[in-house]
């Protein structure tokens, strides 16, 4: 099970970092969401334990860790918020910028900085 | 005095901005004054940990080993007072020119619980939530103004910055596992008996997050950009308040809970703290526009920090808390002061670039005299090395400082009084801390103390 995990964590997180290197905003999102499921995944497996659910009252036999499954809670909670705001960042990229293209952007940058430049120079 | 204080006060002054407009007079100095109280607690705070020692409370009562610990020793009390400042003073400066954005209070409050937070929390994965609210505050904060240069730095910032959080979490859910607990104090005991080829990757992954955090060389690449995009009061707090997490988290997580790992990696720091002092500085002697240049030269004076971290011991450690504060002071001052001009700023503007280049009486002089304290039993080429750091730094500063207040001082327009007042008494700050270093020296001795296991 835990090797299961392991390959999924690495899949996971790989595939996100793939997607991370592409100029697309909309793909980057999509990566940090894959890396972030791969963080939860690990805070999950960082205690795998047969038992039943911890709730009271605790019956016999074991019971599985309730402190990772709040972690993971807690992470989802944050992982959520997080990809809520990169789609809103990217949404307001798009609105001033019109593209949501890396590459595209930084040429915009770069002629915007010329621009200045030129301006500068001609005062 | 309890570590919640300050929480209590930024907390809901926090969630009861976001419901108001920060752009009204009267709801930015609320802001103002609410974190002005939360300064206040902090610094109560830090002067109770200093005459009573160390301040532990279990959150919501619950029996210890269950309940999440909060506790402040001088370390966190330390960089929560200093962090909180500069917030404070960047969100004054914003708010006598004028606020522009409905939500800049909230957010610097919401980034002010954060720091209060995670400084104050003796929770592993406490710290994590923390550090997230007060990041995630920080992507939002970055894109004040809302032109596309700031949309896209913040979104830079904000991708780069929670690759290395998600990290984080990674070697958070590493440290439960190898120790079953999230108690800091807990984890640093049982992690002496954990097998090292265990603790190494999450070490690795810890200091892989944190340096990206600080944008250390060669984890600086988003840096530039967003301190060079960012409104000069957003980019103090980053460059001033932000920064401190990844010293701190270095120094807290390094020197207090793997002190193993951290003497094993002591070389590797060096070399890459070395690296980022010279590489940043060589690129800011080359930039010309005054954000770029401190941009970079925070990726230099960082160095410092980390330098002085890897020398290790109770005076390595007290010189690299030391340097962390004033750097962040210094930061502050001079990208509030970047883009204004007049006597008053002119002069704060200089009393931070001797600050950064070491020069008295500014307190950088302190900051750099401590860092060679600890670099002397290294043998010369270290000391070499940052005396060259320390020289470059002086030519970039002052070629900015020739470039924007002298060659352009008959064009530009004089900045209004009370914008330049703020930055002036930053600097009267720096001044005094360097005329009267006591304070400071021994508050970072405390500090270092209190790592090394010697405060109780």
């Amino acid at each position: 099970m835990t090797l299961l995990l392991a390959a999924i964590v690495g899949t996971l997180f790989g595939s996100g970092a793939y997607l991370m290197l592409k100029p697309d905003l909309l793909r980057i999102v999509a990566g940090l969401v894959l890396v972030s499921n791969a963080a939860i995944l690990t805070l999950l497996a960082a205690a795998l334990q047969r038992g039943r659910a911890p709730i009271l009252p605790l019956g016999d036999g074991p019971v599985s860790d309730p402190v990772v499954q709040a972690l993971a809670l807690t992470g989802i909670v944050i992982g959520l918020a997080v990809t809520a705001l990169l789609f809103a960042l990217a949404y307001c990229v798009y609105l001033t910028s019109e593209t949501i293209d890396l590459d595209e952007l930084s040429r915009l940058e770069t002629r915007r900085e010329q621009e200045l430049e030129e301006e500068e120079l001609s005062v | 005095m309890s570590p919640v204080l300050p929480l209590l006060f930024a907390w809901p002054a926090a969630v009861i901005l976001a419901l108001l407009d920060s752009r009204r007079r009267w709801v930015a100095w609320l802001a103002v004054a609410a974190l002005a109280v939360v300064f206040a607690a902090a610094l109560a705070l830090l002067v109770d940990v200093l005459g009573n020692g160390p301040r532990t409370t279990v959150a919501g009562g619950w029996p210890d080993g269950v309940g999440i610990v909060l506790s402040a020793d001088a370390l966190g009390a330390t960089f929560a007072v200093v962090s909180v400042g500069v917030v404070l003073v960047a969100v004054l400066f914003e708010v006598i020119g004028g606020t522009e954005s409905r939500s800049f209070g909230a957010l610097a409050l919401f980034l002010a619980t954060g720091l209060c937070g995670l400084f104050l929390t003796g929770d592993v994965f406490n710290f994590y939530v923390f550090f997230e609210l007060s990041m995630i505050a920080a992507y939002a904060l970055t894109t004040y103004g809302e032109g596309a240069r700031q949309l896209r730095a913040g979104f830079i910032f904000a991708v780069v910055n929670l690759l290395g959080s998600f990290i984080f979490l990674i070697g958070v859910a590493g440290l439960y596992r190898v120790t079953g607990t999230l108690t800091m104090d807990l984890v640093a005991q049982r992690i002496a008996a954990v097998d090292p080829g265990a603790t190494v990757p999450i070490a690795v992954a810890l200091l892989v997050a944190f340096l990206v955090k600080l944008g250390l060389f060669p984890f600086h690449f988003w840096l530039p950009t967003v301190y060079a995009s960012a409104r000069p009061a957003v980019a103090a707090i980053l460059g001033g308040a932000l920064a401190n997490i990844g010293a701190y988290g270095l120094l807290r997580f390094g020197a207090d809970i793997l002190p193993g790992a951290l003497r094993a990696g002591a070389p590797v720091l060096l070399v890459l703290g070395v690296a980022s002092l010279l590489y940043g500085s060589l690129q800011a002697v080359a930039r010309r526009s005054a954000p770029e240049v401190l941009a970079y030269s925070s990726i230099g004076q960082v160095g410092y920090v980390i330098v002085a971290l890897a020398i290790g011991g109770p005076i390595g450690y007290a010189a690299a808390i030391l340097y962390a504060v004033v750097n962040s002071l210094n930061k502050a001052l001079l990208f509030l002061a970047s883009e204004l001009r007049g006597w008053l700023v002119g002069f704060a503007f200089v009393v931070g670039a001797l600050s950064v280049a070491g020069v008295p009486p500014a307190a950088g002089f302190l900051g750099k005299l401590e860092v060679f304290r600890a670099g002397v039993e290294q043998g010369a080429l270290l000391l070499s090395l940052l005396v060259l750091g320390s020289a470059l730094s002086f030519v970039y500063m002052f070629q900015i400082y020739q470039h924007d207040f002298w060659r352009d001082a008959r064009s530009a327009q004089v900045s209004r009084r009370a914008v330049g007042a703020v930055t002036a008494s930053l600097g009267l700050v720096i001044v005094a801390l360097g005329i009267w270093p006591e304070p400071l020296l021994a508050v970072s001795r405390r500090a270092a103390a209190a790592l090394t296991g010697a405060d109780g």
